[in-house]
């Protein structure tokens, strides 16, 4: 019986081939985003699966509250760490300090490479269980010990055994290669830690990591723990709230909490508002989710709409069937497994499909997802999806089509009323709600995107490198690399700094001003400059003065920005001095010397911080800032950049940075985002065309007749062609009068969470709407046209 | 005295069209024993194939008492009655009615599949038919291949297939030429000479001179029988 219900469904397919063309191809497309969607979730749930103690691990989070705003963010003081092992030491199995991932140069015989890395303490080992392939377990014993993740190792050593190699850090210190471990998966939080040294040495080399051992106001280190076994993640959490501010004085008026994020939070609930955990990528995981369910639901429909619409002309087989001895339940599983071939193809060629695009897809979404062919929830799921799929799909056809009456079906004088239509004309209007809400949701995206990308960044960020100068090799030598850039003719000027260009590393508080209000808890961004920075960067003076090397007392100069003047609330700000607050050991004033335009140098949909630029006396910056000439090309001033850095520098490779690729990459989250979106909008927009297709030339060929009769009564090409149309055009205004306030609501919504944003206009819904009527005419016309063009007498004979 | 397969007792049918209660079939009454070939003749409208699908119980009376094998019809559930006419009908039509995705062969196999035959009998049961009719030959072709008189007598064959007590036959021939009338014609006679039970309904004389008894139906009524 089976054999014989899927012969009939294989000679419908082939008799059929537009229907099945549009059938097939357009749930093939609803399963391959689908599909691809699920992969991608998958992916994000499974962030840092990688670790067996991925349950018990969990980072060491503080919130700080500010002139009554909580900051929430992982950078800790060093004191925190005894204290926790001390006072709380049972909560934990195992607690490491971490740097945070810094490069390095790591130098074996001729060959220099620049890799990522992390400073940490043996427990890490303990708490990560890496996957140790070469050397022993513990590679942190001795403070001058590194382990190597595998690909590192091969770079440096190629096939040679690389255990008890010497290497030179950073040209600095000797070091000795204790393990090889097997790369950590990208898809971690620790994917970019390509090695791991001891934080002994980092303690030792680091003055200022030296300095911070007692230092309960200097948050610039990370912890890990894995929670002991008898416990809680909430518990621990509880415990420990309150440790930083019962041990110290000083940061109490901050009101310090401590608490836990387990590692299953930290790649997609990260974010933190007001100090309250506040979603973060999970929100993305749900947008693509809904995304994805939409577009297998609008290929549902089509299925749906394109079956019952054929019904009517397999009533006739209906009939026969019923008179010839078939119940209904026959019938039934007749439809049912139609539609199972039909699904069952499409996900074929949905397979087909996704293994295609896989590369291009991990391209657009920066992801390493490979197929999971040996997966058996994959292929468990599947199967689910597929039944699912086709019961749903198949099931209103199937018991539409048994519901038959034989009789009327055998006369031939079978046609569906006006009700029969109605659920089809529901189904489309649902389809083309979800396309122009899609339509308007990535439209308004990508503004969101263009009109941040538009705002002034208050410097010159093309032509503008930066060359990271970490390390004892740099110091003292600015004004002489300076000199030979100038003198090279590629640079017009150079500067250092201690933070890029487009980030701010330190903010700093406890200063005092003639007007401070009353219990004012200040905070500034805080970068070191050399006099050249703003001319090198273009930043804009507006008031004031910039640095000169004339005046000696630059040295104890500053710039602050448009927002500072505002936020210390001064009237005439020039001339101005900012005091240290500190009793025992205070830095000398600061006289304020002119104000320049704000800079955009953290996330480019938020307002700028107060900000000063100090004037940088130690001749220890950490980036050059190279101001390209514009008059010779970039690879020009490239290669001779190069050349005179190698000059002085021979030792070094040399590592550079455009700022407007910089600049750029903060936009890369919500890009990915947007061209995510804008891919399975036009998939949707795709798929709803599909169906509409496949309904127009069902319509038109059910309405053959009438078109015939109409043609001989003297209507023109027009008349018909509007007839056939208006139908479907009635449809699709209705699907806009509901996506519109729809859309319109959920984006408003979405948009808040900017603070630097668009208007949302009122062209993008004019857009979306012109678009999609459009879309729908085109499509439809292509058939009416075709059915208005046929000659009557041919249409006439079929009757 | 042979058995009685049908009888109708002021069998009438009525529908509605918009307010007004039209009726089809007033008051039928009419016997119909095993080997009869009966001829329901008439003009268009009088109800002729009205009441075939009626007694072939793909529509039902509205009013009156219909008994087939000795058994109500009309006081049965749906489901009953669609097993008794599974059972004991064959429907041969005017428009031949063949499932035009699936072969000779595979149309005279349907009844067979819904009667639950196992696929070896099934296989034996429509060699032997095809045998019998001499269209081996024919059996891979689709519908479309054949002429109108072999397409119906694939229609023939089909409801021959499951061997039912009566085969309704709804002008058989109208969308026939002569030659091949006269053939399907003959062949029914001589199915009725084998004592197969058949009632059909036709507009021509000549068609309705091979039975042996003629009903005449006019505006829902017997006339004359």
């Amino acid at each position: 019986m089976l054999k014989n219900y899927f012969k009939i469904a294989w000679r419908n397919l082939l008799k059929n081939k537009i229907y099945s063309f549009i059938n097939i191809i357009g749930l093939a497309l609803g399963m391959a985003v689908a599909i691809m969607i699920s992969l991608w979730v998958t992916d994000e749930i499974r962030y840092n699966n990688y670790f067996e103690n991925y349950d018990s691990i969990a980072q060491i989070y503080q919130s700080q509250t500010f002139n009554g705003y909580t900051g929430t963010g992982t950078a800790l003081p060093r004191p925190l760490e005894f204290l926790l092992r001390e006072d709380y030491g049972d909560n934990f199995e195992h607690i490491t300090m971490s740097s945070w991932t810094n490069s390095r140069y790591l130098k074996f015989g001729d060959k220099i490479i620049s890799r990522t890395g992390n400073f940490m303490q043996e427990p890490a080992l303990d708490i990560l269980k890496l996957d140790i392939i070469q050397g022993v377990e513990n590679g942190l014993k001795e403070q001058n010990s590194i382990m190597l993740s595998k690909s590192v190792a091969e770079t440096l050593f190629g096939n040679d055994d690389p255990i008890g190699k010497i290497i030179k850090v950073n040209n600095e210190h000797d070091i000795l290669v204790t393990s090889v471990y097997e790369d950590i998966p990208t898809n971690t939080d620790f994917g970019e830690v390509e090695f791991i040294m001891t934080w002994r040495h980092y303690v030792a080399t680091q003055q200022w990591v030296t300095n911070a051992i007692d230092s309960w106001g200097n948050n610039s280190f990370q912890m890990f723990v894995k929670i002991a076994d008898n416990t809680t993640m909430e518990t621990v959490s509880s415990k420990i709230l309150d440790s930083k501010k019962n041990a110290n004085e000083d940061t109490a008026e901050f009101n310090p909490q401590i608490f836990l994020l387990p590692m299953k939070d930290w790649h997609l609930r990260s974010q933190f508002e007001n100090g309250v955990q506040a979603g973060g990528r999970i929100e993305n995981v749900w947008l693509f989710s809904i995304i994805g369910a939409f577009v297998l639901f609008l290929a549902c429909i089509n299925f749906m709409n394109l079956s019952t619409a054929r019904s009517e002309k397999r009533a006739m087989e209906v009939g026969i069937r019923k008179a010839i001895g078939s119940n209904r339940k026959q019938l039934i599983s007749q439809f049912l497994s139609e539609s199972l071939l039909v699904v069952l193809f499409a996900f074929a060629v949905a397979l087909g499909l996704v293994l295609l695009s896989l590369n291009g897809f991990n391209d657009l979404a920066s992801k390493e997802i490979t197929f999971p062919w040996s997966s058996i929830p994959f292929w468990a799921y599947s199967l689910i999806f597929i039944l699912f799929t086709a019961l749903v799909s198949g099931s209103y056809p199937a018991l539409y089509l048994s519901s038959f009456r034989p009789v009327r079906a055998l006369k031939g004088t079978f046609k569906a009323g006006k009700m029969a239509a109605l659920p089809r004309k529901v189904l489309v209007v649902t389809q083309f709600t979800v396309s122009v809400a899609l339509i308007i949701g990535t439209l308004i995206v990508m503004q969101q995107i263009d009109h941040s990308k538009n705002r002034p960044v208050g410097y010159d960020k093309e032509g503008l490198i930066q060359i990271p100068t970490f390390g004892q090799d740099f110091l003292g030598k600015q004004d002489l690399m300076r000199q030979q850039f100038l003198a090279s003719g590629a640079v017009l000027e150079m500067s250092t700094s201690s933070s890029p260009t487009t980030n701010v590393w330190s903010n700093r508080g406890g200063y005092t001003w003639e007007g401070k209000p009353e219990g004012f808890q200040e905070s500034f961004t805080w970068t070191e400059v050399s006099p050249e920075h703003v001319r090198a960067t273009g930043m804009t003076v507006i008031e004031g003065r910039d640095f000169s090397r004339e005046f000696a007392t630059d040295s104890n100069a500053v710039l602050i920005n448009k927002t500072a003047v505002e936020y210390m609330g001064l009237e005439n700000p020039i001339g101005k001095f900012i005091m240290d607050e500190d009793e025992e050991d205070p830095d000398p004033p600061m006289q304020i010397i002119g104000v320049v335009e704000d800079v955009i140098a953290q996330s480019p949909y938020e307002p700028v911080g107060a900000g000063f630029y100090v004037f940088d006396g130690s001749n220890n910056g950490s980036f050059y800032n190279v101001r390209l000439n514009p008059n010779k090309s970039v690879s020009e001033n490239l290669s001779i950049i190069e050349k005179t850095f190698k000059g002085l520098f021979p030792d070094l490779p040399f590592r550079y940075d455009f700022v407007d690729e910089e600049y750029a990459a903060k936009f890369a989250s919500e890009e990915r985002v947007a061209s995510l979106a804008r891919v399975f909008t036009i998939l949707a927009i795709l798929i709803s065309c599909l169906g509409l297709f496949g309904l127009a030339s069902f319509v038109a060929e059910r309405r053959t007749k009438e078109i015939g009769v109409r043609k001989v009564l003297g209507a023109t090409v027009a008349n018909l062609w509007i007839l056939l149309s208006k139908d479907f055009i009635k449809l699709v205004v209705i699907a806009l009068l509901v996506a519109i306030p729809l859309a319109f609501y959920f984006m408003t919504q979405w948009i808040q969470k900017f603070d630097y944003r668009t208007d949302i206009s009122i062209w993008v819904f004019v857009a979306a709407g012109v678009g999609a009527l459009a879309i729908t005419l085109i499509t439809v016309s292509f058939q009416s046209v075709k059915a208005a063009l046929a000659n009557p007498t041919k249409s006439l004979k079929t009757e | 005295m042979a058995n009685i397969i049908l009888s109708l007792h002021e069998a009438s049918r009525t529908v509605n069209s918009g307010s007004n209660k039209v009726t089809i079939l007033d008051d039928i009454n009419l016997q119909v024993e095993e080997g009869e070939f009966i001829s329901l003749m008439g003009p268009s409208g009088s109800g002729k194939s009205t009441l075939l699908n009626c007694i072939g119980m793909l529509d039902a009376f509205t009013d009156g008492e219909y008994a087939f094998l000795g058994q109500s019809v009309h006081r049965m559930k749906e489901k009953d009655r669609s097993k008794l006419y599974k059972e004991y009908i064959g429907f041969v039509f005017q428009a031949y009615h063949l499932i035009d995705e699936l072969k000779v062969y595979e149309n005279i196999e349907t009844p067979l599949l819904y009667k639950g035959v196992k696929a070896s009998e099934r296989k034996a049961m429509v060699a032997d038919m095809l045998d019998r009719f001499g269209v081996v030959g024919k059996k891979d072709l689709f519908p479309q291949q054949l002429s109108g008189g072999q397409q119906q007598l694939v229609g023939i064959m089909r409801a021959l297939i499951g061997s039912p007590k009566l085969i309704l036959a709804d002008e058989p021939t109208g969308n026939l030429n002569s030659k091949q009338s006269t053939e399907i014609m003959e062949l029914f006679a001589e199915l009725n000479k084998e004592g197969a039970t058949i009632i059909q309904a036709t507009h021509s004389e000549n068609n309705a001179a091979y039975g042996s008894r003629i009903v005449n139906l006019l505006d829902g009524k017997i006339v004359s029988q």
